[in-house]
C-alpha cells in the first residue's frame, strides 16, 4: 500500500477519521502481531491493541516526526502491553533463577521452516516473565539494563529470565524440528 | 560462532517476528471507532501530557523564571522612575502655560494634557532627551496622573499644602521612595530653575508647590508602575512562551469531569434450569390419615427437580463504572415431579395420590373443586413409590444490582444480586388416575405473587461496541411459601439455571 506518512500523521492530528482508518489499515496487522506476542490469549491481545490505538489517536500530537512513525507506534503498543501485564499482575516478582547462556549460544539453527503461527505459539507458551523479557530483548532489541528499568527488576533477573526463555525455546524448537522433518540435528541440549 | 549473525538466535527470531503481521478482527476497528466517537462527543480529550509530572516541573520552572525576571525588572524600575518623573516635570509646562483650566475640569483636562504632553514635549524640552524619554514612558496612565496633579497645583494654590502634607507622610513612611524623591526634587528644582525665565508668571511659591506636587507624582508613578503591566517590548521571549505552554483556554475547556458511564441496554436470553418447588406436606392429608401406614408414609414424599426453562428479557442501566441496575420480565416453565407417598384406591376404583389429596384439603373452602371425600372408609392404600409430574408456570420480575469487573474489557464479569417477584400463572399435577389437574391463580390455592431472592454470576463477552453475549449462572430461592395457607402444604421453590443471552447497548 502506498501512502504518504506525513499526510497520514497530519490527518490523524486533525482527527480525520479516514486518516485514522488508513493508519489502522496500514499498521494494524503489525501492531496486532506485537500484541499477540506479549499476551497469552487473543482476547487480551485485542484489548491491548484497542487501548494502544486509542492512545495513539489521542496522543498523535506528541509524535514529532523525528523517528519513523512505525517506531513510535510500536513503542506505544509495547508500553501499553506492559501496562496491561502490570494491571493483570502478570509481571510479578521475577525470580533470579540460575540460568546461563553457556552451551546453548551460537548453535547453528534456522527458523525458516516454521510458520509464523507456530513461532508465536512458542513465544506465548513461555512463562509470562520469560515471554515479556524475550520479546523486549530479542525482538524489540532493548538492552537488559533498559528492560530492568522498564519492568522495575534487576538487570541480573532480566538476564537470567532471558536465558531461561532461550533455553525453553530451544527445547521446544528441537522437539518441533524433529517432528517436522525427522532430523535430529539439534538433539543435544 | 557465526559472525555474520545470520544464524544468531536473536537475529533469527527478530527476523521472523519483528515484521510479523496478523490481521486483527473486524470488531477491533468498530470498537475503536465507537470509543473515538464517544470521546469526541465528550468534547476535547484531556491530553495526557496534562497529567505528566514533567509538565508541572516545567511550569514551576517557568513560574520561577517569571518571579526572578520580575524581581530584576522591578529593581531596574527605580531608574525608569526617574525618567518618568522627568517627563512629568516637563509636562508641567503645558498646564503652566494654559492656566485657564479649573479644578472641576481636571479630568477632561487630564486627557487633553496627556495628548499635550505627547505633542508638546518635543517642543518644550531638549529634543534629544525628550524623544527617548517619551518613547520609553508612553504609558498613558503615568502621564495622565502626572498631568492631572500638575493641573490641580497650577490652578488651585490651596492644594499645595495638601500635597505637602501627603508628601511628608509618604516620605516618612517609605524610605525607598524618599530616596527617589530626593533625586526627583533635585531634578525638578533644576527644571524649575531652567524654566523660570521661560514662564515669568510662575512665582517661587508656585515652583515650590510644583516641586512638592512632583514628589507626590513620583510616588504615584512608582505605585502605578507596581500595578501597571510592563511594556510589551520589555518582555522576554520566555514570558510570551508561557501562554503557549499553559494554554489557559485549554484549562478552561478541559474541566476534569468524572467520566460518565451511563449506558442503557436491553437483552434477551434463554435459561435452561433445574427447578424444584420443594413441596412439603406439613400434615398428612385427611384421606390418608385414616390408616396408620398411609398416614406415616404420606409425609415421606418429596419433590424432585425437573428440566425447566425460562425465557428472559431484561433492561438495565449502568450507573457507574462498575455498578448497574437491571429489571427483567421472564416466563418460567418449572417442571418437577413429586415422588413417594403412595396412593389410595377405594371400592369404586377411584384413586388419589398424596399431592392431589393434599391440594384438595388445601382447597377446601375455596373454589377449587377437585376434592375427594370417598377415601375415608375402606380405601386401599397402595404403598408404592410413584412419581407424578408437578409443573408450574410463573411470570418473573427480577430487580437486580450488578457489580462488574473489567467493565471496559472484552471479557467482563458481573456479580448480580436482587429480588424477584414471581407471579403464579398455573400449576399442573398429575393425578393418580393419570389426569392432569390444573390449578390457576384464580383458584386461590397458590399465592398470586411470592418473593424470591436471586443471585448470579455473569460473563459478558463484547461482540461489538453495541452487542454483548452473556452467560449467566443464577440461583433463585423463594423466601415466602408458594401456598396461601401453609397448614397442609408448604413450598419454597428454588432454581439453578444457566442463561444464554445477548444484549444491546444504547
Amino acid at each position: 500500500m502506498t501512502f504518504n506518512e506525513q499526510e497520514l500523521v497530519k490527518g490523524c492530528k486533525q482527527r480525520n477519521r479516514i486518516a485514522q482508518k488508513q493508519l489502522y489499515d496500514v499498521f494494524g496487522g503489525k501492531l496486532f502481531a506485537i500484541c499477540l506476542r506479549y499476551t497469552k490469549n487473543r482476547a487480551d491481545a485485542e484489548d491491548v491493541l484497542q487501548d494502544a490505538l486509542i492512545k495513539i489517536y489521542e496522543n498523535i500530537d506528541s509524535y514529532r516526526g523525528d523517528s519513523p512513525l512505525e517506531y513510535w507506534l510500536r513503542s506505544v503498543v509495547v508500553n501499553t502491553a506492559l501496562n496491561h501485564l502490570r494491571q493483570q499482575k502478570y509481571v510479578k516478582e521475577l525470580d533470579d533463577i540460575d540460568y546461563h547462556l553457556n552451551g546453548i549460544a551460537d548453535r547453528e539453527f534456522t527458523l525458516a521452516n516454521f510458520q509464523l503461527q507456530q513461532l508465536l505459539e512458542l513465544v506465548r507458551e513461555l512463562p509470562q516473565g520469560c515471554q515479556t523479557i524475550f520479546n523486549l530483548y530479542a525482538i524489540e532489541g532493548y538492552q537488559h539494563n533498559e528492560i530492568a528499568q522498564k519492568l522495575g527488576i534487576s538487570e541480573g533477573t532480566s538476564k537470567s529470565q532471558y536465558a531461561r526463555a532461550r533455553a525453553l525455546l530451544q527445547q521446544k524448537l528441537n522437539k518441533e524440528t524433529r517432528f517436522d522433518d525427522g532430523s535430529v540435528r539439534n538433539k543435544q541440549l | 560462532m557465526d559472525p555474520s549473525g545470520i544464524n544468531n538466535f536473536e537475529e533469527q527470531w527478530r527476523k521472523a517476528l519483528s515484521e510479523a503481521s496478523e490481521t486483527p478482527p473486524k470488531s477491533i476497528w468498530e470498537n475503536i471507532e465507537a470509543r473515538l466517537d464517544e470521546n469526541s462527543e465528550k468534547g476535547a480529550v484531556l491530553p495526557l501530557w496534562w497529567q505528566s509530572k514533567k509538565l508541572w516541573l516545567a511550569a514551576a520552572s517557568v513560574a520561577a523564571l517569571l518571579i526572578v525576571g520580575a524581581g530584576i525588572w522591578f529593581s531596574d524600575s527605580s531608574k525608569n522612575g526617574q525618567n518618568r518623573i522627568e517627563v512629568a516635570g516637563k509636562a508641567t509646562k503645558s498646564p503652566a502655560t494654559e492656566r485657564t483650566n479649573t479644578p472641576e475640569a481636571d479630568r477632561a483636562a487630564a486627557q487633553e494634557n496627556t495628548e499635550a504632553v505627547a505633542s508638546n514635549a518635543p517642543d518644550n524640552v531638549e529634543p534629544t532627551d525628550s524623544k527617548s524619554v517619551i518613547k520609553e514612558n508612553n504609558q498613558t496612565l503615568t502621564s495622565a496622573t502626572t498631568s492631572r496633579e500638575n493641573i490641580g497645583n497650577s490652578s488651585g494654590r490651596s492644594s499645595a499644602s495638601r500635597v505637602n502634607s501627603h508628601s511628608s507622610i509618604a516620605a516618612a513612611g517609605k524610605s525607598d521612595i524618599a530616596r527617589v524623591e530626593n533625586t526627583v526634587s533635585e531634578r525638578n528644582r533644576d527644571f524649575a530653575q531652567s524654566n523660570n525665565p521661560a514662564s515669568p508668571g510662575i512665582s517661587s511659591n508656585e515652583i515650590q508647590s510644583n516641586i512638592l506636587a512632583k514628589t507626590e507624582i513620583s510616588e504615584n508613578a512608582i505605585a502605578v508602575d507596581m500595578l501597571a503591566t510592563p511594556a510589551y517590548n520589555e518582555l522576554d521571549i520566555h514570558m510570551q512562551k508561557r501562554y503557549v505552554f499553559f494554554k489557559p483556554d485549554a484549562i478552561a475547556k478541559d474541566d476534569i469531569k468524572p467520566k460518565k458511564h451511563t449506558e442503557y441496554w436491553a437483552g434477551i436470553g434463554l435459561m435452561p434450569a433445574s427447578f424444584n418447588p420443594d413441596v412439603q406436606l406439613k400434615k398428612t392429608p385427611q384421606d390418608f390419615s385414616y390408616q396408620a401406614l398411609s398416614s406415616r408414609k404420606a409425609v415421606t414424599a418429596s419433590s424432585e427437580a425437573g428440566i425447566s426453562y425460562a425465557l428472559q428479557t431484561h433492561g438495565g442501566v449502568r450507573i457507574s463504572k462498575h455498578w448497574s441496575v437491571e429489571l427483567g420480565l421472564s416466563y418460567l416453565q418449572g417442571n418437577s415431579s413429586y415422588e413417594g407417598g403412595g396412593y389410595l384406591i377405594n371400592s369404586k376404583s377411584q384413586s388419589t395420590n398424596v399431592l392431589e389429596n393434599a391440594l384438595a384439603d388445601a382447597s377446601k373452602g375455596s373454589s377449587y373443586g377437585g376434592g375427594t371425600d370417598k377415601f375415608n372408609n375402606g380405601a386401599l392404600y397402595v404403598d408404592i413409590t410413584n412419581k407424578v409430574s408437578n409443573n408450574y408456570q410463573y411470570l418473573q420480575m427480577p430487580v437486580q444490582a450488578g457489580f462488574t469487573l473489567n467493565p471496559d474489557k472484552k471479557l467482563s464479569y458481573s456479580l448480580l444480586g436482587g429480588m424477584m417477584a414471581n407471579f403464579f400463572l398455573s400449576n399442573e399435577i398429575e393425578a393418580a388416575s393419570g389426569d392432569i389437574i390444573t390449578t390457576k391463580a384464580s383458584d386461590e390455592i397458590y399465592r398470586s405473587m411470592n418473593w424470591a431472592a436471586t443471585t448470579g454470576l455473569r460473563f459478558n463477552y463484547r461482540l461489538s461496541s453495541r452487542w454483548k453475549a452473556n452467560l449467566t449462572g443464577s440461583y433463585q430461592k423463594a423466601i415466602s411459601s408458594g401456598f396461601r395457607s401453609n397448614q397442609t402444604l408448604d413450598a419454597h421453590p428454588y432454581l439453578y439455571g444457566v442463561a444464554w443471552g445477548v444484549r444491546y447497548s444504547f
